[in-house]
């Protein structure tokens, strides 16, 4: 890594621990190794959207030619949204892409990634199920988001109705993660949930 | 016959043309010595320049643009390459709504930022580099949008955009900010290094002239050659530094009578098809009446058995009989009209089928020409030895050269009439092409027929078949090229 690279790196983690906006607006950086190319993102669910209460993380690796090239950043934390791989966690945001810029920072992309959760795009999709869901069934959508943040990100709220069916499934001898994705693609339909996975 | 080829009747040099590409040889025109006058040109109309001269290509367009309109000469270059060099269209353009297009074209930063992302604005410390996050520089150098970076980070930027190729295109460093950096601003901040100057001057050369309609970069291997033309049809040019021919459009190798678009549908299919197609270009066959293995050693497709004397047809292995006839059947396939009522299996075999029907005789012909020129070869010897045996002159034996480039110039067009002829659909425009193509392929086997025996023809009889040929070949593109 560059000397510009580590000393930008460096700056970026003192700004996203001591700047009090921070905590405010629950983002966090922890560094997982000395030379700063593997760091670890925290963001929590923002009120008022599904992922509220849940605390989402994320892997960030920096590349080589950090700050000209963008960091590669995705979901650790599984997550129901139209812009995010459910099964790999990858995101569909443009500032990770061609519109990085070498003056945008860690700081940036996080508070981009938290308004992409209260904000998703889906004509832009990086996930067509969930997109199609978020279109047409948007209460599905809503509730299978919850689920999902309860589920994984150690959200509070529970939705009774829907854990049964997974526990169906599970009796079934599904594996419950495996579950819980087809039942969230099938909108929750158990009979097209089951011929889905035996068929 | 031109001077240069009159020089060379002192035979001390001649042999060197055997070097020359004759796939696309331009000069030789044997049209002229068997009285077929072509309508048209296949040579586009164009000029060979070098660096230099394109740079002054460039530079000619700069000043005509400054001419029109007030705007600072590093800005027209960019204007100009964002809009294909048209120098009207950017006058009227900038008359219509100047800031506007001046900001579309990336010259001129956008009003206000939608998105209040970047951490620039909040750090007020000065000679502060907000990508590298440092302070107390001195200089920050910033392009038209006056956002200030140091030089450090500039050059990183640039290098690292050079990597992904980008050249002409770099923005500025600023989220959602769109202008592009000048070359005189790229320049300054790369001057002390010789290698990225070097590279970036190569990228930029390669997007200007990439961006300009009428110059193209020569497709020779290396060659720095920069073709200029103003040429619409897929006409052909030939490089005089490195004598390669291609199309003036496309710079595929030359491809008439087909257009630039089937010419790289046809070569997109032949990769992905590669693997089934690739068993037929084996180079032997059995004889149909006899069973002995042929192999195939010239470019005719006209075989006789050694062993049983038979004559058959190299490509459908019918008798060569069969192909005298005016109509000749074997370059034709024929459209089954049940075909929409089959199977979907049985309408893919049939789909690589006529696939396979096509290629195989593109490749064919193509391997044909590359028998040919050893053909050429032996036909040069056969010459030298009898002039110097005092059996006339060089001149005298010029028809036998003339023959062997008009066969290939004659089956170079016939090797591509089969990609046009496999993108055509079944209507009585294909049925005329096809007509002429199989008029066209028999008088290219009859030519090298005689060719390969060119001591038992007589000059008339061999004349009478280049005639012939190159009439065909001159019908086909009048009809169906120019
Ligand atoms: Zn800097
Ligand atoms: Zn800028
Ligand atoms: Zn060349
Ligand atoms: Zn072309
Ligand atoms: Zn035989
Ligand atoms: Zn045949």
């Amino acid at each position: 890594m560059s000397n510009i690279a580590f000393n930008r790196l460096q700056r970026e983690c003192k700004e996203v621990v001591t700047n009090s906006e921070i905590s405010e607006t629950g983002i966090m950086i922890e560094i997982l190794n000395e030379n700063l190319t593997e760091i670890k993102g925290h963001i929590r669910g923002p009120p008022d959207t599904p992922y509220a209460g849940g605390m989402f993380d994320l892997d960030i690796k920096i590349p080589d030619q950090y700050p000209f090239s963008p960091p590669n950043v995705k979901f650790s934390t599984k997550i129901w949204h139209p812009n995010v791989s459910s099964q790999t966690g990858v995101i569909c945001l443009d500032i990770l892409k061609d519109q990085w810029a070498a003056s945008l920072t860690l700081r940036t992309v996080l508070l981009s990634i938290q308004a992409l959760m209260c904000t998703p795009e889906p004509k832009d999709p990086q996930d067509a199920v969930v997109a199609k869901q978020y279109m047409e069934k948007p209460a599905v959508f809503k509730a299978t988001a919850e689920y999902w943040t309860t589920k994984f990100a150690k959200g509070a709220v529970k939705n009774a109705g829907y854990q049964a069916l997974v526990d169906k499934l599970k009796d079934m001898g599904v594996r419950e993660e495996e579950a819980v994705s087809v039942l969230s693609c099938n909108n929750w339909d158990i009979n097209r949930s089951t011929v889905y996975i035996f068929s | 016959m031109d001077d240069e080829d009159m020089s060379c009747t002192s035979g001390d040099d001649y042999a060197g043309y055997g070097d020359e590409d004759y796939y696309n040889e331009a000069d030789v025109d044997a049209a002229d010595d068997v009285a077929v006058t072509p309508t048209h040109s296949e040579e586009a109309d164009y000029e060979c320049l070098s660096v230099n001269q394109v740079e002054r290509v460039f530079i000619d367009g700069v000043n005509s643009l400054v001419s029109r309109i007030s705007i600072n000469e590093k800005f027209a270059r960019i204007l100009l390459q964002a809009n294909h060099w048209d120098v009207d269209k950017i006058a009227r353009l900038v008359r219509n709504d100047r800031n506007d297009f001046l900001r579309k074209c990336h010259i001129d930063a956008k009003p206000e930022p939608k998105r209040k992302l970047s951490s620039t604005q909040s750090v007020l410390a000065k000679g502060y580099c907000s990508v590298c996050a440092m302070d107390g520089y001195t200089e920050l150098p910033h392009l038209t949008c006056g956002h200030c970076f140091c030089e450090h980070c500039w050059k990183s930027h640039v290098e690292s955009r050079l990597s992904e190729g980008v050249a002409s295109r770099i923005e500025c460093m600023e989220s959602e900010c769109e202008v592009y950096a000048p070359s005189e601003f790229v320049l300054s901040i790369i001057k002390n290094s010789p290698v990225i100057k070097l590279k970036y001057e190569r990228f930029l050369l390669r997007d200007m002239v990439n961006s300009h309609p009428h110059l193209k970069f020569c497709v020779g291997n290396e060659c720095p050659v920069i073709i200029r033309s103003t040429e619409v049809k897929p006409k052909r040019v030939t490089c005089m530094q490195c004598h390669t021919s291609f199309c003036v459009k496309c710079g595929a190798d030359y491809h008439a009578p087909t257009s630039c678009e089937t010419i790289k549908q046809w070569m997109t299919k032949c990769a992905d098809d590669s693997e089934t197609a690739n068993y037929i270009s084996a180079h032997t066959k059995d004889c149909p009446q006899c069973h002995s293995c042929i192999e195939k050693a010239g470019g005719c497709n006209h075989i006789q058995c050694t062993r049983c004397r038979h004559h058959f047809c190299w490509m459908c292995f019918g008798d060569w009989k069969s192909h005298g006839s005016e109509y000749y059947e074997c370059s034709r396939y024929k459209e089954n009209p049940s075909v929409a009522a089959e199977a979907n299996h049985v309408k893919a075999r049939r789909a690589l089928e006529k696939y396979l029907h096509y290629f195989e005789r593109f490749e064919n012909h193509s391997k044909s020409l590359k028998m040919e020129e050893e053909l050429r070869d032996k036909i040069r010897k056969k010459i030298d030895d009898k002039v110097n045996e005092h059996n006339g002159t060089w001149i005298d034996w010029q028809y036998l050269h003339k023959s062997v480039s008009l066969l290939t110039k004659c089956r170079y067009t016939l090797q591509y009439t089969y990609p046009f002829a496999y993108f055509l659909s079944a209507t009585p425009r294909k049925n005329l092409f096809e007509y002429q193509q199989a008029q066209l392929e028999k008088e290219v086997e009859e030519l090298a027929w005689a060719v390969e025996r060119a001591d038992g023809t007589a000059r008339g009889a061999l004349e009478a078949h280049m005639h012939r040929a190159e009439h065909k070949r001159q019908t086909l593109l009048h009809d169906f090229f120019f």
